[in-house]
């Protein structure tokens, strides 16, 4: 491929992608290019696919895309059809053959459509589906139509067009005043103003100019980041390109986490390409401006994702942060200015540059502008990545995109903003989620995670859960974060373990402020978040545990296992699932649970066909005999 | 560009990503294998990654060699090979499994398939085995939170997984 030296010469390559393709053309898209498509066994469902379909001379006919994740995780592999956008879901190898006889004949396999659980009505069409219905993609929608390792696909739908306007259209400062007026904020968790951001860093004295792609995603529960860089890198590389002219910078780098090797590999093949078509490099697309990027790793450090750190670490020493009393658009790496936005922040630019500030502006709210994705994980019917505009209510996202929580059970709380976030409870459900909202709330918006939970979640639990995982990452720098995670830790390990003492909920206070006032960077003063917030809205939970007692029976230490003789009716697995052999019973007797053997697994409590199984808290089990026949009532 | 097979290991030279090995002729992805250049100090963490990929683990020769090739003092090697998890300064199994223990996957019982891989294996999270087949670790998450409980074998995904799939996953790569 030779490189590109012209608006004309990108515009004729586009329209030879498109004449060179049919849009009546049937093409079916499997998700085999992002991690959870593969660990679902997407891969196997593709070479199926790609085998039935020469065996049936259709390959000509028909074209099989590998393309990113369109969101439903849950339902991986999914199997679209396009262009009329039937859906599959949970497909197996074994019902390829099916899916394309259906597909040469016309028909849709009812079988393997969307069931929806309320009606049990089957959906055809992905855009019908409860899940999608509700959400606006303006950054995902290209995620399950491209194959991100072919940069005609993301041409032929009219990628780097933004790129061209923005280089032979708009001088750097226009494009700097676009992005202002469009109101974009940073959507890594802190929500800066991009524009005010892009221009510190153009006013700052000192060459050269860096701009960086944060892509370090370390907050457990949140995989937007990796989702957008697996299934659409171009997007992303587009945005940067935009920034770095807006700027003034010839260099940019993009910092990928060691865990995501999937990531890493399509964003490679994506700049690898953009050299080739003279989108990046050396006068690119014959306008006179130079700019190339490269791929910075992280070795798996949570707290290398704050910006400073991250920078420390592109200069290949311990990624630790340090104090920002000059921001780091200012002084970044090597002392140079160095602007750094996350992956769904560049993103949005083109959508800006091509759309305009003003299209921008009418989504969301006008504090917030344009949409969010976040990642729905957790105790919700449908869990998966949603795109939604902001300003939608946390009760929407979970129950009319979600599909409400599992198996009926009661909503308990959600978590936002990963480690640095807090849970808000059922009260404020109503909240409309934006930047500015969440932060009132006690929580914040973080980089999108939403982990929901219900009646059987501990929230000191949760607490302890986020503290440890901080107290694990803490770089050890500062002390409040270094000695406060460590205290906060085992206080909070001894209220799961029943040996919280008198005054450790004051000590747990005290020790939150110091944290939140002293510590050097936002791992440390966001830390407190889980402990603040939970206390805030659960407070009765954790003088419950003061008093040797887990609400939500979560606790091991806090719960025992008991089988209620009314209800079991000596079926013996229970007894043959026990991994430490505590269940004494045989056939047609109540089975008793020998407390002293009991590991409290919660294996028989799973298993048990009647609900006999009941776990107590306060653990004091009443007195059990063995010897009790069973009780016939209760069989039908 | 470098890639690498998951598979095999093989490394080879390509312009065109491809879906198959062309030694083991596996349809697994091929993994980028950007050739470090060693004279520039600022590569220390790349560079190493890629030692580590290629060995499994960092001795204290290449810890010294890596000094002396890049002119970074020996303590500060030491340094990061020490602050970052994905460096080991011990021998490591020939298959590291990864499992996922983030929030998403917690909820979803990621503690039982721990327990039952390490009840397998006879070996703790951090630990090898004697016969250096396996590695186990945790992580703080995978990303695939949606399909939890997710676990990692070399780069290879599994998801959805429960207790009883544990041992034919290991089988499998014994």
């Amino acid at each position: 491929m030779a490189r590109l030296r012209s608006l004309e010469e990108l515009e004729r390559l586009r329209e030879e992608i498109l004449k060179g393709r049919d849009p009546s053309r049937p093409f079916i898209a499997v998700n085999t290019r992002s991690a959870c498509g593969l660990a679902a066994g997407s891969e196997e469902v593709a070479e199926g696919l790609r085998e039935e379909m020469e065996k049936r001379g259709v390959e000509g006919k028909v074209e099989l895309r590998r393309t990113g994740c369109n969101g439903f995780c849950q339902m991986e592999p999914v199997v679209t059809v396009y262009p009329s956008e039937v859906f599959y879901v949970n497909v197996k190898p074994e019902d390829v053959p099916e899916l394309v006889e259906g597909m040469e004949k016309g028909k849709v396999v009812e079988r393997l459509l969307f069931q929806d659980p309320l009606t049990g009505q089957r959906i055809e069409r992905a855009p019908d589906l409860p899940f999608y219905r509700h959400q606006r993609k303006i950054l995902l929608h290209l995620n399950g139509r491209i194959d991100p390792t072919r940069i005609e696909d993301y041409l032929a739908e009219g990628g780097y067009r933004a790129l061209a306007r923005a280089l032979f259209q708009m001088s750097p400062e226009q494009v700097l005043e676009e992005v202002k007026k469009s109101g974009l904020r940073g959507r890594g968790g802190g929500g800066f103003p991009t524009g005010r951001k892009w221009e510190t860093t153009r006013n700052a004295p000192g060459e050269p100019k860096y701009v960086i792609v944060n892509c370090d995603e370390g907050d457990p529960g949140a995989f937007m980041d990796r989702s957008l860089m697996e299934g659409n890198p171009h997007s992303v590389l587009e945005g940067l390109i935009i920034g770095a002219y807006a700027i003034g910078s010839h260099q940019g780098y993009i910092y990928v986490r060691e865990e995501y090797p999937l990531a890493v590999q399509n964003v490679s093949i994506a700049l690898e390409q953009a050299r080739e078509h003279g989108l990046l490099g050396e006068d690119i697309l014959g306008s006179g401006f130079d700019f190339d990027v490269e791929i910075h790793r992280g070795a798996g450090a949570f707290v290398s994702g704050e910006s400073s750190a991250l920078m420390t670490a592109i200069e290949g020493r311990v990624g630790e942060p340090r104090p920002k009393y000059i921001h780091t658009a200012v002084k970044g790496i090597h002392d140079k200015p160095s602007c750094l936005n996350n992956v769904e922040t560049w993103a949005n630019v083109p959508l800006i540059i091509l759309n305009g500030a003003e299209w921008f502006r009418s989504l969301g709210t006008p504090g917030s502008p344009g949409t969010k994705i976040f990642s729905l994980v957790g105790k919700v019917n449908y869990t998966g990545l949603v795109e939604v505009p902001m300003g939608m209510t946390l009760r929407d996202i979970i129950f009319k995109v979600g599909g409400g929580i599992r198996e009926g059970k009661r909503f308990k709380a959600v978590q936002t903003g990963g480690p640095s976030g807090g849970v808000i409870p059922e009260q404020h459900l109503d909240t409309p989620v934006d930047f500015d909202e969440l932060t009132r709330l006690g929580s914040m918006m973080g980089s999108g995670g939403m982990i929901v939970m219900d009646e059987d979640t501990c929230m000191v639990d949760v607490a302890r859960f986020y503290i440890h995982f901080l107290l694990e990452e803490s770089c050890g720098k500062c002390i409040p974060c270094r000695e406060g995670l460590r205290v906060l830790d085992r206080i909070l390990t001894d209220l799961c373990a029943g040996k919280g003492r008198e005054g450790d909920l004051r000590l747990l206070e005290e020790i939150t402020e110091v944290m939140s006032k002293a510590s050097l960077c936002a791992l440390g003063t966001t830390a407190v978040n889980p402990v603040l917030s939970t206390m805030r809205y659960f407070r009765s939970e954790y003088e419950a545990h003061l008093r040797g007692e887990c609400p939500a029976r979560v606790c091991k230490a806090l719960t025992a296992y008991h089988i209620n003789p009314d209800r079991c009716q000596g079926c013996l697995l229970c007894l043959r699932n026990c991994p430490s052999g505590a269940i004494r019973g045989e056939r047609e007797v109540v089975h008793v649970i020998e407390q002293e053997r009991c590991t409290r697994c919660g294996i028989c409590y799973a298993t048990c066909p009647f609900g006999a199984v009941e776990k107590l808290s306060p653990p004091v089990v009443p007195e059990a005999r063995y010897g009790v026949r069973v009780k016939k009532e209760g069989r039908k | 560009m470098q890639y690498r097979c998951v598979s095999c290991g093989n490394v080879w030279e390509g312009r065109e990503w491809r879906s198959a090995c062309p030694r083991c002729g596996e349809a697994v992805t091929g993994v980028p294998h950007p050739t470090p250049k060693p004279e520039d100090p600022e590569k220390l963490i790349q560079f190493l990654l890629s030692l580590q990929r290629e060995k499994g683990w960092l001795p204290r020769e290449v810890l010294q060699e890596t000094s002396r090739r890049l002119g970074v003092p020996l303590a500060r090697v030491y340094q990061v090979a020490t602050f970052y998890k994905a460096f080991s300064l011990a021998p490591r199994g020939r298959n590291v499994i990864r499992v996922c223990m983030g929030t998403s996957c917690q909820v979803r019982g990621s503690q039982m398939i721990l327990e039952r891989i390490s009840n397998l294996l006879g070996i703790s999270p951090g630990e090898t085995t004697p016969d250096l087949q396996f590695t186990l670790e945790t992580v703080n998450c995978l990303g695939c939170c949606a399909i939890g409980p997710v676990m990692m074998v070399n780069e290879k995904y599994f998801g959805n997984l429960d207790v009883s799939q544990v041992a034919k996953i290991l089988e499998a790569h014994r």
